[in-house]
């Protein structure tokens, strides 16, 4: 094994963790709401831009923003439908719908997209990066520094600015956000509508590694949970280090061990430190509303 | 009287279930239907204590249903036992352990917590049975023998779903009857009570913790009974047995009645195969009808179907009442 290889790879994976993740850094972190569809979202974006890019010959760089505006209007569909829960923080309720959501999505993508494996290429990851016997494809070096611009930013927003301010006021107590006349219903769309547009982002920059089938998800959301409760509910700079920490994890467990067990081998990690303290995450995820 | 009425009442119920496939012509798909209906009720019934009497949602009950069906093909095929009573006894057993273990892991947590931790467990047993040869990795078990179920003196087998439909009659009969006396019981009682008001509970002398873990160890092998059948009408398991479909569809059958509804997750469970095996409009768009009655059920109805009912029994009074 080359050591300094996978702990490229490592990198390089961790920093597609935490962009996946970043959707669900702001809705459990911030916001106080979990979407279990999120892995299903995950494939829905990765098949629009390669619907895009393939078969209506849309360039990649045109197709992402596409991806995102489906991710986007999914998103405010399904915080349509989960309103009354949202408002009352019915986290098992919003649970439930989320792995319903999820499910339906499955099901549609493979109607219209077909249950065979596609490739979604780009031109970006046609070309590599080689230093001595060390590679990575520009697509990769796209990954790092789109995670690293996307988590900038949504730092900035968060502290900085007056939406930021709005959504840590909601997340904080909706009830009394509402009586200050902050208009709690919008915030939470526009929270859901971030999700889905950031996850469709995340997975056209990060399904061309990998070929992409409808039935996948199912790891997405798992990998993307460890990172968020790995981070310390609530901190984006955290997301970003744990992100980036299971990317290591997950690159050296696979070449020393087995790549079989790595999501197995993260999630016993995290049931230990959810059973350990489970109030650390109960204070984060419903503090407050129950 | 009323008790007794009750009973009648339960029983032609359950003389018409049991002949109901055979009034509906006898064909193969009718029985085949009938079966898969027992047993995914019974799947369900093991979750609707803990969601309906505990109040606690538990995503893992894949995991005991998938047990009792590995631990019926490992010891029918590898161990070579015949007989399905000691499949049973094993499918049982390692449900008990099983449950025994999750349930002191999770004894503390509580609401999303613990719906997030049985989910997660859920997923990693998902990954260990496709990956794990031990448990035959991802081809499954193949060649589980027919369901045997002889004494001494009384020959008990069942070549095809037509005569595997009396067991699995039974066994639903069984579970019902189970689910109905744990909610006379005085565990069924502390459920309810921890559940409303775990304070009060514990002011009463009630330990919440070992309750829940009461429920949960009386839940768990009720559907790894219905895991035991499903492995000799299978004849062959696999991972496929942890997907999203069986838990969508429990989760679906608890939800879409009514909570604490004795026959609520019986005719949830047939109506969702009764379309997906005689109304099917194709794999996916039957996913998509499933997953979409269950969001709708927690979006819209949250009482389930006997919460829609309600106020239109009222409206239908009222009228009655100004005629």
């Amino acid at each position: 094994m080359n050591l300094s290889q996978q702990l490229i790879n490592g990198l390089v994976m961790g920093h597609a963790y935490a962009l996946v993740a970043i959707g669900w850094t702001l809705l459990l972190g911030v916001a106080r709401l979990v979407n279990f569809g999120h892995g299903q979202m995950y494939m829905l974006g990765a098949f629009v831009t390669w619907w895009a890019v393939t078969k209506a010959g849309v360039p990649y760089a045109l197709a992402l923003p596409i991806a995102m505006c489906v991710g986007a209007l999914f998103g405010v569909i399904m915080q349509r439908v989960m309103l009354k829960a949202t408002l009352e923080q019915n986290l098992v309720s919003i649970m439930i719908m989320t792995l319903g959501f999820g499910y339906v999505f499955s099901g549609g993508a493979a109607l219209v997209f077909g249950s065979t494996g596609e490739i979604l290429d780009t031109a970006l990851s046609r070309r590599e990066i080689t230093v001595g016997d060390l590679w990575m494809t520009w697509q990769d070096a796209a990954i790092i520094f789109a995670a690293i611009l996307v988590f900038i930013s949504l730092k900035w927003v968060l502290d900085g600015t007056r939406i930021g301010r709005l959504v840590r006021m909601v997340a904080e107590d909706p009830k009394l956000a509402m009586l200050a006349g902050v208009n709690v219903r919008r915030v939470y769309y526009g929270v859901f509508a971030f999700e889905g547009a950031a996850v469709a982002f995340a997975a056209g920059m990060v399904a061309p590694r990998t070929p992409i089938l409808t039935s996948m998800g199912f790891d997405e959301v798992i990998m993307t949970f460890v990172v968020v409760v790995l981070g310390g509910i609530g901190s984006v700079t955290g997301s970003y280090l744990a992100g980036i920490a299971l990317g290591l994890f997950t690159a050296l467990f696979g070449a020393l061990v087995s790549p079989a067990y790595t999501t197995a081998a993260a999630f016993l990690v995290l049931i230990a430190l959810l059973v350990l303290r489970p109030g650390g995450l109960s204070a984060g995820s419903a503090g407050g509303v129950h | 009287m009323e008790t007794r009425r009750h009973y009648m009442a339960l029983g032609v119920t359950g003389l018409a279930v049991l002949c109901a496939p055979m009034m509906l012509g006898s064909g193969v798909s009718v029985y085949s239907a009938a079966v898969l209906i027992a047993i995914f009720a019974i799947m369900a019934y093991g979750l609707d204590v803990i969601v309906s009497d505990l109040g606690e949602v538990s995503l893992a009950h894949t995991v005991f249903f998938a047990a009792g069906s590995y631990t019926t093909a490992l010891l029918s095929t590898r161990g070579g036992v015949g007989s399905a009573w000691v499949t049973l006894t094993g499918a049982v057993l390692v449900a008990i352990g099983m449950a025994a273990l999750i349930g002191f892991v999770t004894l503390r947590l509580r609401e999303f917590v613990f719906s997030l931790v049985t989910y997660a467990l859920a997923v990693v047993a998902m990954t260990i049975a496709a990956n794990w040869s031990f448990l035959g990795g991802s081809d499954g078990i193949r060649g589980i023998p027919l369901l045997d179920l002889s004494i001494p003196g009384l020959t008990l087998t069942a070549r095809n779903d037509r005569e595997l439909w009396p067991y699995a009659f039974t066994l639903l009969a069984l579970t019902i009857y189970l689910i109905d006396r744990f909610r006379h019981s005085a565990l069924g009682a502390a459920a309810i009570m921890v559940h409303l008001n775990p304070r009060l509970a514990t002011m009463s002398g009630i330990d919440p913790a070992k309750v829940r873990l009461q429920v949960f160890l009386f839940s768990a092998p009720v559907s790894a009974a219905a895991g035991w059948l499903y492995a000799y009408q299978r004849a062959y398991v696999s991972a496929d047995l942890l997907e999203n479909y069986f838990l969508i569809l429990m989760l679906t059958a608890v939800v879409l009645i009514g909570r604490r509804q004795l026959l609520g997750p019986l005719a949830a469970t047939a109506l969702v195969l009764i379309q997906e095996k005689f109304f099917s409009l194709g794999g996916n768009v039957d996913k998509m009808i499933l997953g979409s009655v269950l969001v709708a059920i927690l979006a819209f109805f949250p009482q389930g179907l006997t919460g829609l009912a309600r106020p239109l029994a009222r409206m239908w009074t009222r009228r009655d009442a100004r005629n």
